[in-house]
């Protein structure tokens, strides 16, 4: 079976697994799927600006302003949930545009230290300004509504979580397998080469983070109004080094990598969250990738496929068969 | 009115002279070679005629429009493409992705298109791509990822990738480093064939043979500064020249 096939093929297997969970697990499980999702969509997002070579350890910044944004604008002027929503990601967007087009002048480590000074700086005006944010006391936010109609119980919200991820990733797919994801990996690969070819790095780039940005927010945005409560140290650092470890750990050479990376490693650490176990976990796991598979997740079914091709039978060698 | 004119062209690195008022100027329909000792600022020359370095002196007037200090994709934009010295591709595609992204300064998408297209290149663009694969002989690799690629072929696909993006003028930084002598004859046969069809050329290059066979006019450059120009033959004979390259002492010998 071709390669797209294949791809296809265990994707509809997934989905419909996952339409029909709510089925089959209890509450605990609907909750817990609820919040991988959202990871996914962190993972996915950060993906644009990676494989343009930038390393952004920034990303729960624009998380928190969606999140922030669309929670303010429910709570205190009763917007609708798609709206706040949309205008969460679209504030997110907006100040990755502003934080991106001075700093992603800058070459590899001097970016990534922008993105560190400034996930930081958010999540201190998150505490600081309590008129508006209630500071470390938390802010609480209404449930999410569609159309209307408030969806109270915990299983709407999970499709509706569910919904959002598949138009996140459907949409981050079509671009990377577009004209524009191919002249993304080639800055990433070459970009002195991409440049001599009249290609605006600089806008690429933007681009890229800036999109980034937007469906963080959207991930944010739906986060506030599914938990419905708001902390802002929940968005530090920390967060945004779980979300680049997603990428690595799931492999960077494939769409899925991101997506692998952050379901494997949100169920896997469920026992830890929150806990101060969570980043000993994610170091470890993170440690053994880099030193096992340092292609990532993504890479195991491949390789596990020339071992059982490597050690058969008759002795002789046969090449493999091409995929 | 030359294709290409440089005007003394300095750059400084720090208390350094790379590139110290050196004029430069080449017609259209040329082939104009850029020759000298390791470390008399060829490549820095490229570097500032392709915008990936500012001059810190002098200017870069390029069909006519005054290009200093225009930054690398704006110089590729007005038709002016370089090559690289070190064998620059992008090695995890294929050969034929590699001229497509070329073709980038002639491809227009739209957001329709990105998103809801049914092929990454619209068949103008693919078409395009196997016109360039075939006139430099890389068709057969056309689906090879590039790193697989021998030296040789590789080289020539960076050729082919900078033809792609259709240049008035092309730099070509060391065209032939690193082959034997078929494969070099191969490609200063090519770079022939490239000005035939309607393209200057500018080109770096130490192989000797290669330059005086291919080129029409040569300069020569020397510790930053412009040591002589004129023809290879001429270029060859004159006495400065010779002392640049193999030292003063030889003459008396």
């Amino acid at each position: 079976m071709p390669s797209n096939a294949r791809a296809a093929t265990v994707f509809v297997a997934v989905v419909a697994l996952l339409i029909a969970l709510p089925f089959v697990g209890g509450d605990y499980y609907i909750y817990l799927f609820a919040l991988v999702f959202i990871n996914v969509i962190l993972a996915a997002s950060l993906r644009p600006s990676l494989t343009c070579g930038q390393l952004n350890i920034g990303h729960s910044a624009f998380m928190c302003i969606g999140a922030y944004t669309s929670a303010l604008l429910a709570k205190n002027l009763g917007v609708p949930f798609e709206v706040s929503l949309l205008c969460g990601a679209l504030l997110a967007a907006v100040v990755g545009l502003a934080i991106g087009y001075p700093s992603l002048r800058l070459r590899g480590v001097y970016f990534a230290m922008v993105t560190v000074a400034f996930v930081e700086a958010i999540r201190l005006i998150a505490s600081i300004w309590v008129p508006l944010t209630r500071g470390n006391a938390g802010l609480s936010v209404p449930k999410p509504s569609l159309l209307g109609m408030s969806l109270a119980t915990r299983t709407s919200q999970y499709y509706l979580a569910l919904v959002l991820m598949l138009i996140v990733l459907v949409i981050l797919y079509k671009l990377e397998r577009s004209r524009l994801g191919l002249v993304w990996k080639s800055i990433g690969m070459a970009e002195n080469l991409a440049q001599s070819l009249g290609v605006d790095i600089a806008n690429h780039k933007l681009l890229a983070f800036t999109l980034g940005c937007f469906f963080a927010g959207v991930a944010g945005a739906f986060y506030a109004h599914f938990i419905r409560f708001l902390f802002p140290p929940e968005f530090g650092f920390l967060l945004a080094t779980n979300i680049l470890v997603y990428n690595f750990v799931g492999g960077r050479g494939h769409f899925a990598g991101p997506v692998v990376g952050a379901v494997f490693l949100s169920l896997l650490s469920e026992p830890f969250r929150g806990s101060p176990y969570e980043t000993i976990f994610f170091s470890i796991v993170m440690l053994l990738t880099i030193l096992f598979l340092p292609g990532g997740l993504i890479t195991l079914p491949g390789k596990l496929a020339g071992l059982r091709r490597w050690r058969p039978t008759s002795g002789t060698y046969a090449p493999p068969a091409s995929a | 009115m030359p294709l290409l004119q440089a005007r003394s062209l300095t750059r400084h690195f720090g208390g350094l002279a790379a590139v110290s008022a050196v004029d430069l100027s080449v017609e259209e329909g040329e082939i104009v070679g850029l020759i000298g000792p390791n470390g008399a600022g060829k490549t820095t020359c490229f570097n500032l005629l392709s915008g990936f370095l500012r001059p810190t002196g002098g200017t870069i007037v390029f069909g006519g429009e005054d290009i200093t200090g225009f930054r690398p994709h704006q110089v590729a934009g007005r038709g002016l493409v370089r090559t690289f010295q070190l064998t620059t591709l992008f090695q995890d595609m294929t050969v034929r992705e590699n001229v497509l992204l070329g073709m980038h300064l002639h491809s227009r998408q739209g957001l329709r298109r990105l998103l809801f297209g049914r092929q990454i290149f619209p068949p103008d663009e693919v078409t395009g791509s196997d016109e360039v694969l075939e006139f430099t002989g890389l068709a057969p690799q056309a689906d090879q990822l590039a790193k697989n690629l021998p030296h040789g072929h590789q080289r020539i696909l960076s050729i082919a990738m900078a033809l792609a993006a259709r240049p008035r003028l092309l730099l070509l930084d060391e065209p032939v480093t690193g082959m034997n002598l078929e494969e070099s004859g191969h490609v200063m046969a090519l770079v022939k064939t490239i000005r035939d069809r309607g393209t200057t050329i500018l080109l770096v290059e130490h192989n000797m043979k290669a330059v005086m066979g291919t080129c029409e006019r040569v300069v020569v450059l020397n510790f930053g500064l412009k040591l002589a120009e004129g023809t290879p033959a001429e270029v060859s004979t004159s006495a400065a020249v010779i002392e640049a390259y193999l030292g003063a002492g030889l003459q008396h010998a």
